[in-house]
This record gives C-alpha cells, structure tokens and sequence, in this order.
C-alpha cells in the first residue's frame, strides 16, 4: 500500500489512510524506549503514535489485558471513542488525559492507522467457559430478555456499520467494559442500547461471553 | 394503502397540535391515559408510512433485531420473541413507532427501537423486508385439544370481523395478522392487552377480552397458532 502523510477528507478515504513503514515503526519504538522526547510532541500525521503504542502497542495490539486491542476496529468507532474521551463522555482515568493530548485532527488519522492494522488472535483460557458464553452470544438469555450478542456485532464479531468489533479482545478490557455499562460507568452509547443489554446480564454471564469473543477470527483466519 | 396515507395526511395538523403539548412521559400514554385515542398517529409514524420501504436495505437494517427475532425475523416458537414475517408493513410501522413514542409498553424492546438502532427510513425498509419474506416454518403451536372451541369464540365474539377468517387481519387499517403466530405470544399479548398493560390496544380490543377467561384465550389462541400462514392460505390451491 502507498503510504501518505495526508489526513483523510472524506470518511470513505479513512480507511485507506496512510500505513507506516516497517523502518518507521522500530523508529518510532526506538523513540519510545529512549523517550527522549515528550510522547504528545511526538504525534504525527500519519501511523502508531507513540503515546497511544505505550499502552495499545504500535500495531494496535496490545498485550495488556485491561487495554484493549484497538486492531481492525471500525474506523467510525475508534474516532467516536476518541472524541469521547476527549469531551469526557467516556471517562477513564488512563485515557482520559491520553486523549487531552491529542489533537482534533490526530483523532482521523489514528482511527484510520488502527483500523487498518491486522488483529492478533485472542486468548480462551476455559473453553468450557468459552461454551457457555457462545450460548449466551448466539441465542441471548430469554430469562433476562438479553439479545443475542450476534444479532449486532455478527456471529463472528466481526461487527457492523452501527456496532463494533469484538472478535479476540482481551477477555478482561470486555467483561470490564460490560460492567462498565451496567453500571453506569460507560454511558457513551448512543441511546443507551449496550447499556441496556449489560444491565440484564450477571457478572459470570459478562465472563462467559467474553471468554467466547476471545476465540472468535472476526473474518480473520 | 392509499386510503390509510389519506388519514394520514388528514391527522397532520392534529399531530403538529399535540407535538405542542407538555411532554407527559411520565404518565401513561396509552390506553388508559385520559385523552388516549387509538392510533393516533405521531408525526414520526405518518413519517415512515409515507417512505418506500426497501426490503434489501431492509434485511440489511434488521440486523439490530435478530439477537432477539433471529435471523429470519421469525422469532423463537416459545413465544418469547413473536414471529414478525408476513406481518403487514403497517402494523410493524405501527408496533415499532408506538414502542419508540412510548405509547406500546415493551421495556424489553425499547432501547433496540430507539432512533439510533434504527432511523424511520430502515424502519419502514425492515417493514418491507419482514412483510415480503417467504419462508415458512413451522410456529410454536397451542396443544391442539381447544381448536373447535377457539374457533367458536373467534366467530361468536365477533375476533373475525377485524383479523378475517383467516387471521389475515387488516393492513389498511393496522390489523395485524394473527394467523400462525407462535401460541405462547398470542396467550401473552392477549393478556396484556385484557389488563391494559399493552399500551396501544384498540379500546374494543380490550372491550372483547374483559369477558375471556383464561381457558377462552388458551382456546382462541391454540386456534390461531395452528391456522395456516395467511399467506400460504391465500395461494389458491386445487382443491382441500
């Protein structure tokens, strides 16, 4: 793919912004691990930023259970939670003033870079866990009136227009962020619709599911 | 269709009237609120009844509603979810509209038919695509033991005169279809709409059921779980 240094204008061309190459990541790790600069001044146009690769590693990655992986999400969705975090609709004691030191126009271009990147399989520890949760992700809990996980984020978590990616995160950011929801933490869903969900569900039924979406490819095989 | 946007249009001006009122979203506002008529339409509902649905874009839109109706929209035979294929595209406007407005009670449903999980476009585009979609599968039928009795009560307390013979109901004028609709999710609407705790009931709706008693509603019930499809009754057949 070409890279270009050009923020995208329009939403379609988000997603093709621009790759960094291989020399540039090590760079830019190399920057990291001298940390000879400031992290904000080091925010560019165009590929992993290295504030945000501290935590979510240069390619999105990130090896952290309790940070997400921010590989191959939606580009709307990544930029969503940005602004979110930004104007503190989402709030995070970690990334709220990550997100103060970013800029508005970093906001595009970052969502782009993420969502172009590949993401890494994620990890089932208790595939009996895991069973149950695909249970619960495909036919919902009639009981409680929980709906199918699958029926918004698809069967292989790879997501839709309206709802995101979910396949192969780290179980512990998912289970946090559904209590998160439950509990009122999390709000930034537009109308309340994930949040209405994760209220219906018990704490174990938020660990099974999320032990299942950590087995799931997303399209990626 | 055509008499229905006349209506429609006709309530226009009421409907600017009341988009006036005092927002009262904490009293009931349905069947039992002091000044509730039935299907009186919100400038939304006239809104979607107005667009063309699309039944493509429509599978596409109903996504945000298969975690709970399934994939093909033809809900769980226990009853939990209804069956919605082969509904009338009014009624499904209607249903969905009213839940939005807060006039059909449905906690359940509420947060998935907000203006986020689907825009009155996609709205009428699922209408289309729900009303239009062919497949039929077997529902979750009554146990057969109360068919004659139900069919009975259905005649003499007069259920036939706005849901047909054939439970094929009545688009025009947002009669939904009742036909081979899963037993358990018959029973339970009539339930509700018999306590008032539905919401959007026509007030002869609730007139009719007041005198059921329970075995009446299993028995009308068991007899519509086990119609035909309105549809596949429809196709003329060679002979029965």
């Amino acid at each position: 793919m070409i890279r270009t240094g050009r923020a995208p204008a329009s939403r379609s061309g988000r997603r093709r912004a621009g790759h960094p190459s291989k020399p540039a990541l090590f760079l830019m790790l190399g920057l990291l691990a001298s940390a000879s600069m400031p992290l904000a001044a080091q925010a560019q146009g165009t590929g992993p930023n290295p504030l945000c690769a501290a935590c979510h590693n240069p390619d999105g990655n990130s090896t952290i259970p309790e940070n997400p992986k921010l590989a191959g999400l939606d580009a709307e969705y990544i930029a969503k939670q940005l602004a979110d975090f930004r104007k503190h609709k989402r709030v995070s004691e970690t990334m709220g003033p990550m997100a103060g030191q970013i800029t508005e126009a970093d906001i595009d271009v970052l969502a782009a870079y993420y969502s172009e990147q590949k993401p890494t399989p994620g990890v089932v520890t208790d595939p009996k866990l895991a069973a149950q949760g695909q249970v619960i992700y495909d036919e919902g809990i009639v009981g409680s009136a929980v709906p199918a996980c699958s029926g918004c984020h698809n069967e292989d978590g790879s997501g839709t227009a309206k709802y995101p990616r979910l396949a192969g995160q780290h179980t512990a950011y998912m289970v946090q962020q559904m209590k998160n929801f439950k509990n009122g933490v999390r709000n930034n869903d537009i109308r309340e619709v994930m949040s209405a969900v994760a209220k219906r569900m018990t704490e174990q039924e938020m660990k099974a599911v999320a032990e299942y979406i950590a087995g799931l490819k997303g399209g990626n095989p | 269709m055509r008499s229905m946007l006349i209506v429609a249009l006709a309530l226009l001006p009421v409907c600017a009237a009341l988009a006036d009122a005092p927002d009262t979203a904490a009293s009931p506002r349905g069947i039992g609120a002091k000044d509730y008529v039935w299907n009186r339409m919100t400038p939304e509902q006239v809104e979607v009844l107005r667009k063309t649905g699309d039944a493509a874009r429509g599978r596409e839109a109903f996504r945000g509603c298969r975690g709970c109706h399934r994939s093909d929209g033809f809900g769980r035979v226990d009853g939990i979810y209804p069956k919605l294929t082969g509904q009338h595209a009014a009624v499904i406007i209607k249903q969905v509209t009213d839940i939005r407005a807060g006039v059909r009670i449905n906690p359940k449903m509420e947060p998935f038919s907000s203006d986020h999980a689907v825009s009155p476009q996609e709205i009428a585009d699922i209408a289309a695509f729900l009303a239009a979609e062919t497949t039929i599968k077997e529902n979750g039928k009554g146990p057969g033991d109360q068919v004659r009795v139900g069919e009975q009560i259905y005649t003499q307390r007069g259920c036939f005169k706005c849901h047909g013979r054939r439970g094929e109901g009545n688009e025009e004028k947002m009669y939904p279809a009742v036909a081979a609709q899963h037993y358990s999710y018959l029973l339970r609407e009539m339930q509700l709409i018999k306590l008032e705790a539905r919401g959007n009931s026509h007030p002869d709706m609730v007139t009719v059921l007041r005198d059921f008693s329970t075995a009446d509603l299993e028995a009308v019930a068991d007899y519509l779980s086990r119609m035909p499809d309105h549809r596949q009754a429809r196709a003329p057949e060679g002979g029965k």
